[in-house]
């Protein structure tokens, strides 16, 4: 190559790359005059995973709140559930598969209190963030604790079920027994012990009327706490179930065995709600009875719309899974999180099942065009 | 041809800079659109943020002042104060919902959340409602507590994590329109990087060829030049061979007549011619050729030994004409007219054969005006050489000035 030719190929890469400079020093400049794009939740990626404890509508609702977190914030949500609110072994496999697959957390609602300890320790120390729904594990290495009360549950459907009464019988002058079918569920006894404890302390009057000829107030306070010990304890329990079948033919015998005598029935779950509908249905006792349950399958929504089931107390499971998400993503970026977390109850009677807030409650995505099958309520 | 080399090799970095000025300018507007579409974003942004960050904040307020009425931290007189209070920062969140929901395009994803987080707050403001018309008013501390700690607070609690989530879901969408932008920007540039790349290789390759072409032009006209410098010396090889003896050498009697032509009027010069004797013998005995080499070597003589002094020519077959410089005076004229009779009567060598013969001569002295022509010039010294030849030759006449 002459002279000439070498000078003119350098022009040549000369003036390529002073546009490709002008091009990238122009680019530079843009980029410069903004803000950096990382604000304080850019994606940080990875995988969370949600176990909770069997196949029902309620867990789908957690499911969905989870996803969406997870998409929303940028985490992979793997979903397993148990086949049943006693398994724990399933749940067991699930935390071995979380730390098998480099998850950065698990959100999980325990079908135990001890059982999966051993499992979120190896969890723990494979780095694995630990959230708490629903029902409370007792392990000191969980980060938060999301759930609905069920005691404070139990309470608010005790303390609607006495406004239901009063508006037939404000002095609740009628108040007779009431009864329970409880569910296998681990959340079950806590919701029992809301009902019962709510129920009686607001309808303490009624079911223990002061005594207006004693003056010493000792002793009225006595003879009041005895007659509620009394009724606590005369409250009619039925045997805990699991499906619904069960549940309407222990519902059928404490009405039967009990005619006449029953004020309240209340279901602990959606299997047992449903079960004492059909049975409170099928024995016509809609006007004699006031039924309350929990959460809100499409079964239970029709009977509220006849009037069989007065009202249900409907948690927030949604909320449970999108918050427990949230949390998950908080704790692995190293941002502190509440120890714990109610996301409430509320109940839903004919008059708000409407409502737009407990319409979102109800349907999270949408209300779908057509009812579907679902295999029930949380357990 | 200089200029307009230049003027061809200039046209393709004419082009490379129109290109370049184009590119700077589209990059120019791709600049400022990034920057005000990302300004915007920003804009929108803290717009959301702000009306989020105030609707928490009054929540939490209305929340306190709920608990604080519960727990009997608040009179009973001033309770009243306090649910003004509480209208007041209910009217700034809807205010503060109303800025938001102004905002336009906001993602799908912010406006799910948002909703979320409005029904919950409607929800929780219902519930307040309905606890402040009756128990409130009724004293029921315990069914306030209950409605506060069972639905009340946690509404609030859920309705700001929503609320907190809706400005997480905003920012991880600006940050996600800033890397699409960031992104975008970049590919555009690259494509732009691509295209003015080309764009260059293709000057590069077109000034080339430019370069190529004016070689092969430069080329053609050096071959050109050549082929008429070679008819030029072709055309000046026929018009010397007009003047020019072709056997001596010499200039002939053409030549005499336009080198001296326009001297006649006016000029003063020296002029002679020598003529071999008998030279006619030399032919007969050894034939034309001979005679022919024996004339080449005579002039071949005289050209060495007297060029410098005269202009030779051979006006005739062995006649020779010697117009001196003007620097040679009459009298140097005739010493030189001496030595021409010297040398063209030496002996030569002509094909191995020495021959000599003598010669005779005549010299004239013009004066301007003497004659009106070349040929009455020759006719003088004619006439001159042929008296002394009539006389026996080997000598040197001159021509009487009239």
């Amino acid at each position: 190559m002459n002279k000439k030719n070498r000078r003119g190929v350098f022009k040549a890469i000369a003036a390529c790359t002073l546009s490709a400079a002008m091009l990238l020093s122009g680019g530079c400049g843009s980029r410069g005059g903004q803000g950096g794009p990382g604000g304080p939740n850019a994606q940080q990626g990875g995988t969370i995973c949600v176990i909770t404890k069997q196949h029902l509508s309620f867990w789908d609702d957690v499911k969905k709140g989870a996803e969406d977190a997870g998409e929303e914030f940028g985490y992979d949500i793997v979903y397993s559930e148990a086949t049943n609110d006693n398994d724990y072994s399933s749940q067991e496999a699930a935390i071995y598969d979380a730390i098998k697959k480099k998850a950065k957390a698990i959100v999980i609602a325990p079908n135990g209190k001890t059982e999966l300890n051993k499992a979120f320790e190896d969890a723990e120390k494979a780095g694995i963030k630990i959230i708490n729904i629903n029902s409370r594990a007792d392990y000191e290495g969980v980060a938060s604790f999301i759930r609905c009360s069920d005691y404070e549950s139990g309470s608010v459907a005790a303390r609607n079920a006495i406004t239901l009464m009063q508006v037939k019988d404000p002095e609740l002058a009628g108040l007779k027994n009431i009864a329970i079918i409880p569910s296998t569920a681990a959340t079950s006894e806590e919701r029992v012990a809301g009902f019962i404890d709510s129920f009686t302390s607001q309808a303490s009057d009624a079911i223990a009327p002061i005594d207006m000829t004693e003056t010493n107030e000792k002793k009225v306070k006595e003879a009041r706490d005895a007659k509620i010990d009394a009724y606590k304890k005369g409250v009619i329990k039925g045997a805990e179930c699991s499906k619904e079948g069960a549940a309407k033919e222990e519902a059928m015998k404490i009405l039967q065995n009990n005619q006449g005598n029953i004020s309240v029935m209340f279901g602990t779950n959606t299997n047992t709600t449903l079960g004492i509908c059909e049975a409170i249905e099928e024995l016509e006792l809609e006007n004699e009875v006031v039924v309350v349950g929990f959460n809100s399958d499409e079964k239970e929504l029709a009977y509220i719309k006849t009037h069989v089931l007065d009202g249900t107390v409907i948690q927030n499971p949604y909320m449970m899974g999108y918050v427990g998400v949230r949390y998950a993503k908080r704790a692995i970026t190293g941002d502190s999180v509440p120890s714990r977390m109610d996301t409430g109850a509320v109940f839903v009677n004919a008059e708000n099942i409407n409502d737009d807030f407990v319409q979102l409650m109800i349907y999270p995505d949408g209300k779908p065009d057509a009812a579907e099958n679902t295999t029930g309520g949380e357990g | 041809m200089a200029k307009n080399k230049k003027s061809k090799g200039s046209g393709a970095y004419i082009f490379a800079g129109i290109l370049i000025a184009v590119i700077y300018i589209i990059n120019t507007f791709l600049v400022e659109s990034i920057y005000w579409g990302n300004q915007e974003v920003s804009q929108k942004t803290g717009q959301a943020n702000s009306a989020l960050n105030k609707i928490n904040s009054e929540l939490t307020a209305i929340n306190m002042d709920s608990i604080s009425i519960a727990a009997g931290i608040i009179p009973p007189e001033d309770i009243g104060i306090t649910m003004g209070d509480t209208n007041k920062r209910y009217g700034n969140i809807i205010a503060a919902e109303h800025q938001f929901e102004a905002i336009e395009d906001l993602n799908p994803t912010v406006l799910k959340r948002y909703n979320y987080a409005k029904a919950l707050i409607t929800a929780f403001k219902d519930k307040l409602d309905s606890l402040g018309t009756s128990n409130v008013q009724a004293g029921n501390e315990e069914m306030m507590g209950n409605i506060l700690k069972q639905e009340i607070y946690p509404l609030q609690t859920t309705a700001s994590e929503m609320l907190i989530s809706t400005i997480d879901v905003v920012n991880v969408e600006t940050a996600k329109m800033n890397a699409a932008n960031t992104k975008r920007a970049f590919a555009l540039m690259t494509v732009m990087m691509f295209v003015a790349i080309l764009g260059e290789i293709a000057v590069w390759l077109f000034a080339r060829r430019a370069k190529k072409i004016r070689a092969e032009l430069e080329e053609r006209e050096k071959n050109l030049a050549e082929v008429d410098a070679k008819l030029k010396a072709t055309r000046q090889k026929a018009s010397d061979l007009a003047v020019i003896n072709v056997l001596t050498g010499m200039k002939n009697r053409y030549a005499l007549d336009s080198d001296v032509s326009d001297r006649l009027e006016t000029g003063r010069f020296n002029i002679a011619v020598f003529d071999m004797d008998n030279f006619r013998s030399i032919n007969d005995t050894y034939g034309y050729d001979f005679g022919d080499e024996y004339l080449a070597a005579v002039a071949e003589k005289l050209k060495e030994e007297f060029g410098d002094v005269a202009e030779i020519y051979n006006i005739t077959g062995n006649e020779f004409c010697f117009l001196f410089n003007s620097s040679v005076t009459e009298s140097q004229a005739m010493g030189i007219a001496q030595n021409i009779q010297r040398v063209m009567s030496s002996p030569y060598e002509v094909l191995n054969l020495a021959v000599q013969l003598p010669c005779s001569g005549a010299v004239y002295h013009y004066l301007p005006g003497d004659c009106l022509n070349v040929n009455s010039l020759l006719v003088k010294l004619d006439t001159a050489l042929r008296s002394v030849k009539m006389n026996g030759g080997n000598m040197i006449n001159t021509v009487m000035n009239m």
